[in-house]
């Protein structure tokens, strides 16, 4: 039986000779029905074209760094089956709405940038003793904020948002998320040092909620039920007598 | 991003249909705003606007109504935190107050009709 193939075209770009990206077809073996992208790339940059550049680390869905557009959807390349593409061929792309490094890498500077600004860490107005032990939470307090703290930072979702692709001041979808993921956190004192980066135009009133960050959103974290949340608690806080107070 | 970004996927089209409802909308409620107004001269001098063409433009706005408030109600349970209420019962809450609220209408409507 003739060995099954699969055409791959994957974005080339060298900003030393390339004036443009372009994109290169491969053939290669289609052997295992287990196969995903990620492999795919890897089979070439092994056995076809060694200067083929890309980002992976883990390959189990968890790193969030092999974050690319396959058929123009936002998908981690490892979790991307190559049966549901085939005998179609498949176009990888870096991810959109980036400025690109090289073939399928982009810069993620502005992103790491947008992160920073939301103090994604615990932030108390008086440091927890260590002698006081453990600052337990109940399984309640828990839930509250669970889903949100499941975003690997893979940006699928900047991604696949015309908003930020449109004016790339906006905080975004991930950003947003994990700042909801500690203003929800019953430990945390941070909002009002979150606010001033969350409530302005550049933050969550720039979304016009087309949702789209949630569905590509490999680990089913919700970052527009985080951003529209966020609209309404600022509102609340603005329009309710003693909303601005001191948490 | 390309000026045809909404073609691009479904998703995103379904988006831009949303947001796009809203201007025929306001050009209806204008109009109906024109008709309110031409009524308060009182009935005998008022003759309602049935042209086809309004007609066709009233059915269009109609379903470019239900389509709004469908997308809107369903995306209210994503927008609303209510501790221990999960959102499907949120959006169902909505569906069934808009049911409720569209009842009274039309009897309040229909009643002032007779």
């Amino acid at each position: 039986m003739a060995e099954k193939r699969i055409t791959i075209r994957t974005t080339r770009f060298d900003p030393e000779k390339d004036k443009a990206p372009r994109l290169q077809s491969y053939d290669i073996p289609f052997s295992d029905e287990s196969m995903v992208v990620l492999d795919a790339l890897n089979h070439i940059k092994a056995h076809v074209d060694g200067s083929l550049s890309y980002r992976w680390s883990c390959r189990m869905g968890i790193c969030g760094s092999c974050g690319m557009m396959v058929n123009g959807v936002p998908k981690l390349t490892c979790n991307a089956f190559m049966r549901d593409y085939w005998p179609r061929s498949i176009t990888v792309e870096p991810l959109q709405n980036f400025p690109i490094v090289r073939d399928l890498v982009i810069d993620m500077e502005d992103f790491m940038h947008k992160l920073k600004s939301i103090k994604p860490w615990i932030i108390r107005k008086q440091d927890y003793p260590l002698g006081a032990g453990e600052h337990r939470q109940t399984m309640d307090q828990i839930d509250e904020f669970r889903q949100f703290s499941e975003c690997i930072n893979c940006m699928l979702c900047y991604a696949a948002c015309p908003v930020y692709g449109l004016n790339n001041e906006f905080l975004g979808p991930a950003a947003t998320a994990l700042a909801r993921r500690y203003n929800l956190d019953s430990r945390d004192q941070g909002l009002k040092d979150r606010l001033p980066v969350l409530a302005n135009a550049e933050g969550v009133w720039e979304c016009s909620f087309v949702g789209e960050c949630s569905v590509v959103c490999p680990k089913g974290v919700d970052p527009a039920k985080a951003i529209q949340q966020t609209k309404f608690d600022t509102t609340m806080r603005f329009l309710l007598p003693y909303g601005n107070r001191d948490e | 991003m390309p000026r045809g970004w909404w073609l691009r996927r479904r998703d995103y089209f379904l988006y831009m249909v949303r947001e796009f409802t809203a201007l025929p909308l306001a050009l209806w409620l204008l109009w109906f705003l024109v008709e309110v107004q031409r009524a308060s001269n009182g009935p005998k001098g008022y003759a309602a606007h049935g042209s086809p063409a309004f007609v066709v433009f009233s059915v269009i706005c109609l379903g470019f109504a239900l389509y709004h408030s469908v997308t809107f109600l369903m995306l209210f349970g994503v927008v609303t935190h209510i501790k221990g209420v999960p959102s499907r019962v949120i959006v169902l809450s909505q569906f069934a107050l808009w049911l409720v609220a569209s009842v009274v209408v039309a009897a309040v409507l229909i009643g002032f009709g007779r």
